[in-house]
C-alpha cells in the first residue's frame, strides 16, 4: 500500500508541478494581454480630449505587479505568480472600464461643446450678414444723398 | 473713392467677419496637427542623481547604482519596456542604423506607462557577485539587479590598450506599437562600461 502511494505521488507530483508552472504562465501572458489591451483602450480615450494620467498611475501599478509576479515565476513560487498577475488581470479590468466611462465622457463632452460652437458660429455668422446688409444700404443711402448734394463747381484754369 | 471700392471693402470685412464667426465650429471639427517634433528620451545619472560619478572601476560583491529615466514627448501616453543587458566588448550592441535592437537576451525590465510631457525614473543598484580571471581573459558568471540574479556567461579579454577587462551594461527603450499590438524597439539605448579588472 506504502508503495503504491510512493509511487502514485513519485508520477503525480511532477505533473502537478509542471500544470502550476503552465497555469503560472499562462496567468501571466493573460495578465500582460489585458494591460496592454487596457494602455489601448486609455490611449483611445486620451485621443478624444480624456484626461488619462490617472489611469497611467494605476497602470503603472499593474505593471509593477507583472514584475513581481515573473519574479515569483523565476522563485517556482506559481502560486503567488498567479495571485500577482490575477490581481494585475482585476486592476487592468478597472482601468479599462474607467477608460470606457471617461471616453464616453469626453467624447458627449466634445458633441455638446460642438453643438453649442454651432450654433455660436450660426448666430454670429447671421449677426455678421445682417449687420453687413444693413451697413451697406445704410452707408449707400447716405453716399448717394452726400452725392446728389453736392454742387458742380466750374475751375478756371 | 468711388463707391465700387467701398463696396469690395464691404464685402472683404464681412467675409472676414463670417470667417470669425464660423471659427469656434472650425476649431472642435477640424484638427491642426501640432507643430514639434516626437522623441522619447532615455538617461542614466550616477547615484548622486548627477551626470558624474558613474560606477566604472567595479569590483566583485560591491552594490553599485545609477538612475535610469524616460521622458515621453510623443504627444500621447506611451507604454515604455526597458531592457537591461550586459555584454564584453565584442558583443553587439543595438544598430542605430537599420533600428534593430542588441541581440543579447535581456536581464531584466522595467515597465512604465508615461503621460505625455512626463518623466520616469528608477533607481538602479547592481553587484557582480563572482569575476572569474584566468591569464588573459575573465568571465562573469552572473549579475544581481535590483536584487535579482540573472545568469550572463559572460567572457572578456583583457584589453592591452585601456588595460583591463571591459563590460558594458546598457538599456534599450522599447515601446507598446498599438497597431502591432506589441513591442517595438524604439532605437533608443544609454550604457555604462564596467572595468573588471581590480
Amino acid at each position: 500500500m506504502v508503495l503504491l502511494l510512493v509511487l502514485f505521488s513519485m508520477f503525480t507530483l511532477p505533473v502537478f508541478a509542471v500544470s502550476d508552472r503552465e497555469a503560472a504562465l499562462s496567468c501571466i501572458s493573460e495578465a500582460e494581454r489585458v494591460v496592454a489591451d487596457a494602455y489601448e483602450v486609455a490611449l483611445d480615450a486620451e485621443g478624444v480630449g480624456a484626461n488619462v494620467s490617472g489611469l497611467m498611475l494605476r497602470l503603472n501599478e499593474a505593471a509593477d505587479l507583472i514584475f513581481m509576479a515573473h519574479s515569483a515565476f523565476e522563485a517556482g513560487n506559481f502560486d503567488e505568480a498567479i495571485r500577482l498577475a490575477d490581481l494585475c488581470g482585476e486592476i487592468s479590468s478597472e482601468v479599462r472600464v474607467e477608460a470606457q466611462r471617461l471616453r464616453a465622457e469626453a467624447d458627449s463632452e466634445h458633441a455638446a461643446r460642438f453643438w453649442w460652437s454651432l450654433v455660436g458660429s450660426f448666430v454670429g455668422v447671421a449677426i455678421v450678414v445682417s449687420a453687413s446688409v444693413l451697413g451697406y444700404v445704410y452707408f449707400k443711402r447716405l453716399y448717394y444723398r452726400r452725392l446728389l448734394k453736392m454742387r458742380p463747381r466750374v475751375e478756371q484754369v | 473713392m468711388r463707391f465700387q471700392d467701398y463696396r469690395v471693402l464691404f464685402q472683404v470685412v464681412s467675409l472676414v467677419g463670417v470667417l470669425l464667426a464660423v471659427s469656434p465650429a472650425l476649431s472642435t471639427s477640424v484638427s491642426f496637427p501640432t507643430g514639434g517634433e516626437r522623441f522619447s528620451e532615455l538617461w542614466l545619472l550616477g547615484p548622486n542623481h548627477m551626470a558624474d560619478d558613474y560606477p566604472f572601476n567595479v569590483r566583485f560583491g560591491d552594490l553599485y547604482s545609477v538612475f535610469l529615466g524616460v521622458g515621453n514627448h510623443m504627444g500621447c501616453s506611451v507604454y515604455y519596456v526597458v531592457c537591461l543587458k550586459f555584454r564584453n566588448q565584442t558583443q553587439p550592441l543595438p544598430n542605430s542604423t537599420s533600428s534593430m535592437p542588441s541581440s543579447l537576451p535581456q536581464l531584466y525590465e522595467f515597465r512604465a506607462f508615461v503621460s505625455d510631457g512626463e518623466t520616469w525614473e528608477k533607481l538602479v543598484t547592481f553587484s557582480i557577485p563572482e569575476v572569474l580571471c584566468y591569464e588573459n581573459s575573465s568571465f562573469v558568471n552572473s549579475l544581481v539587479i535590483n536584487g535579482r540574479s540573472a545568469w550572463v556567461n559572460s567572457c572578456a579579454i583583457w584589453d592591452s590598450e585601456y588595460k583591463g577587462f571591459y563590460y558594458q551594461l546598457f538599456f534599450e527603450l522599447w515601446l507598446y506599437d498599438v497597431s502591432s499590438q506589441g513591442f517595438k524597439f524604439h532605437n533608443r539605448f544609454v550604457g555604462i562600461w564596467l572595468n573588471m579588472t581590480a
